[in-house]
């Protein structure tokens, strides 16, 4: 307390130098916001700088009350399906390149030349394994700006929620991927301008594609397996299989 | 709304509710003693300066284990509660207990009591291997800090001596005639306590803390004890009874220097010590908390420094010594209730008419009632403690030694050779009030009164003299330029 200078410096008032007056006035002070805060119910509106009543407190009790985020707030990322449920995704690896955390990993699959489908393909690779590592992720969106497909977007809104487990941060196809399906003009499962096919030829060419090989757990089952990590820095490929 | 009600219903109704309760229990429960037990009853005294029966028993009972135990363990939860109200925050309110209907209500933050007891008891009880040579002293680091200072509350009058069933029980565990002098001898134990804690732990941080609180305490023994003397000169007595007076005798404190009536009811400015020695009260209060350790005199501790001389205790042992703290608390409010405050009497509307009515026809009631006032005035002076402590910003070490010495002997010195002039001048202690309620007069015109704005330099004025500066959007608007 600067009561020393107080009581010392000549250009001070008496209230000052006498010293119990000031500290009178910080009592009245702390008073105040006591008897305000004590007698008076809080206001609940999560916009804190817009509360209103005697009452000032400026807590939000979360989680009960959750701030809501401003507009320009991105969020998570996720995986952007297809129209038959598929990822976007054609495992190209640029975001996985580009990711600075490195918290993407991908595992590719090619669709057989035997297969039934192959003289049809329009696309030649898929992910059989697309992992997300959210403890890794910083959430810097280059992943999005680099994928050339869209089949990754931050439009979530959420934060990452919290898990018992290390393991449990780290995301596959099942928890990522979500949305309504978009799709493009420059698809090329779709019918382009032009073209002398039939618009379903396209679709049905597509949604043979890759059939039995990508094994796809949607919806999203209620209790996630996770896998106990007991000790020790874990390869993120750990997760990669079940 | 609802919580206005429900807070002013709980201040009071259920509060002075409960503290009469214990009051009215604890006359009973004495009366019941001296009956059954009158081997131990030498002789009748309607006096106020205590009986000789075994009533001593329930006072221990209701007044130490029962209101200042549990005042003290119910403050530790307080003091967070309060100081986020104070700082615009909720405070604990997420321990919760019972079936599914109470655990939809936080009760004020009281689960917490539960909840840090438990953590306290269950929580292992280590010693740093440095400490083994002296695990004696180590162990009796808490012992020494807690025991002094619920002493103290032994010789605290908490209500009036009335007659129960032909028998004088007084609500005080002893009444020594040496009342005050044992409680200053005490209290300058409680050093020991945290001197040991320092020493015993074998570390530099708890010996620096050991250190700094034994230097602090010492420093204001002496002040804490100038600052009383004025009092004891004013009613020539060291026993806290007869400083607290009886009002249907119009003795001590509850003697009206100036009365008047109104409606039959009588209204004056009672000889309370605030009256008589203002100064005295304003130097008590500061030397009490340096007394207790907490902030703004919290060096010893300094937990944003060395922790403190109980850096290596844990679980209970560390319990101890917080509860300690609390303790002192406490038993500092009461001291001041008594000495200062009027103790156990309103002070004003029909004091004495109460005492001579319901006091003659029901005194345990009457009993009960000023237990009531008393302990509600403990509870206002250990709110008013906490606040303090979470107002003011700490001071430095050298400060404290500055104030302690430079400032609050000289004016205790000061206030002790004044008081005893006036007292001799005017035996009836009319000019002693007088030069006190001159004292309150001079400090309220001070605080009431703002410095003058210094001209040519709005920002000093913008940045001391704004009075009203807590309506939140505007703070937080000038936040932003």
């Amino acid at each position: 307390m600067a009561y020393y200078q107080a009581t010392k410096d000549p250009t001070t008032d008496i209230r000052e130098r006498t010293y119990v007056p000031e500290l009178l006035h910080g009592l009245a002070v702390t008073i105040r916001h006591f008897m305000r805060n004590l007698f008076f119910p809080r206001d609940t509106n999560t916009d804190v700088l817009n509360r209103t009543g005697t009452s000032q407190i400026t807590t939000v009790s979360y989680p009960e009350e959750q701030v809501t985020y401003p507009p320009g707030y991105r969020g998570l990322h996720r995986l952007v399906p297809r129209e038959d449920g598929k990822p976007r995704c054609v495992a190209c690896y640029l975001c996985a390149t580009i990711c600075p955390a490195q918290c993407i990993h991908i595992e590719a699959g090619e669709y057989e030349t035997t297969d039934a489908s192959a003289d049809s393909r329009v696309i030649e690779k898929y992910p059989t394994s697309f992992v997300i590592d959210e403890l890794r992720c910083i959430v810097c969106g280059l992943c999005v700006e680099a994928c050339p497909k869209d089949a990754i977007r931050m439009d979530t809104g959420r934060h990452t929620p919290s898990e018992y487990t290390r393991s449990g941060f780290v995301w596959d196809i099942p928890r990522l991927l979500e949305g309504p399906p978009v799709n493009h003009p420059s698809d090329p499962w779709l019918k382009r301008p032009g073209s002398e096919r039939p618009a379903h030829a396209h679709l049905e060419k597509h949604a043979r594609i890759g059939e039995g090989l990508v094994p796809l757990k949607l919806p999203r089952p209620a209790h996630p397996v996770r896998t106990e990590v007991t000790s020790g820095p874990v390869p993120v490929t750990k997760f990669l299989r079940d | 709304m609802n919580r206005t009600l429900k807070i002013l219903s709980v201040a009071i109704l259920l509060v002075p509710g409960v503290l009469f309760g214990i009051s009215w229990a604890q006359y009973r429960v004495g009366g019941w003693l001296a009956e059954s037990c009158p081997v131990f009853h030498t002789q009748l005294q309607l006096c106020d300066t205590g009986g000789t029966s075994l009533a001593w028993v329930s006072a221990l009972l209701f007044h130490m284990l029962l209101f200042v135990m549990v005042l003290a363990t119910l403050l530790t939860v307080a003091e967070r509660k309060w100081s986020a109200f104070t700082q615009d925050r909720i405070g604990p309110e997420r321990a919760r207990i019972g079936p599914a209907w109470m655990r939809k209500h936080s009760f004020g933050g009281l689960p917490h009591v539960a909840a840090d007891a438990l953590k306290m008891i269950f929580k292992e009880n280590t010693r740093p291997k440095a400490a083994d040579r002296d695990r004696i002293l180590f162990w009796l680091g808490p012992v020494l800090a807690f025991a002094p200072v619920f002493a103290l509350a032994a010789v605290i009058p908490f209500g009036p001596t009335v007659p129960v069933n032909g028998y004088a029980i007084s609500a005080q565990v002893a009444n020594p005639n040496f009342g005050l002098l044992y409680v200053l001898a005490i209290a300058s134990l409680a050093v020991y306590g945290t001197s040991l804690a320092g020493w015993a732990s074998n570390s530099k941080f708890a010996l620096l803390g050991g250190v700094r609180a034994a230097s602090q305490m010492i420093s204001y023994e002496v002040a804490l004890g100038l600052s009383l003397v004025g009092m004891m000169v004013a009613f020539s007595t060291v026993q806290l009874p007869v400083l607290i007076g009886s009002a249907a005798a119009g003795t001590g404190q509850a003697q009206y220097l100036w009365q008047g009536s109104v409606l039959g009811l009588d209204f004056g400015v009672p000889a309370w010590g605030i009256f008589l020695q203002p100064l005295g009260f304003l130097l008590f209060f500061t030397a009490a908390f340096a007394e207790t350790k907490r902030a703004p005199f919290d060096v010893p501790e300094g937990e944003s420094e060395i922790i403190g001389y109980f850096l290596e205790y844990s679980g209970m042992k560390f319990g101890t010594f917080m509860i300690s703290e609390f303790i002192e608390v406490v038993v500092l409010s009461a001291l001041i209730t008594a000495i200062f405050l009027g103790g156990w009497h309103l002070g004003f509307a029909g004091d004495v008419a109460l005492a001579q009515g319901l006091g003659k026809s029901h005194p345990v009631l009457y009993g009960a009632f000023c237990g009531a006032v008393f302990a509600m005035k403990v509870v206002f002076l250990c709110w008013f403690q906490l606040i303090v402590r979470w107002t003011f910003p700490r001071f430095r070490y050298d400060q404290i030694m500055t104030l302690g010495w430079k400032v609050l002997l000289p004016l205790g010195l000061f206030n002790l050779f004044a008081s005893a002039a006036l007292v001799l001048l005017d035996p009836s202690l009319h000019w002693l009030a007088v030069a006190g309620l001159l004292e309150i007069a001079v400090l309220a015109g001070l605080t009431l009164t703002r410095k003058a704005p210094k001209s040519g330099s709005g920002h000093e004025a913008a940045g001391h003299g704004t009075p009203d500066v807590h309506a939140l959007p505007a703070a937080a608007a000038s936040a932003h330029h």
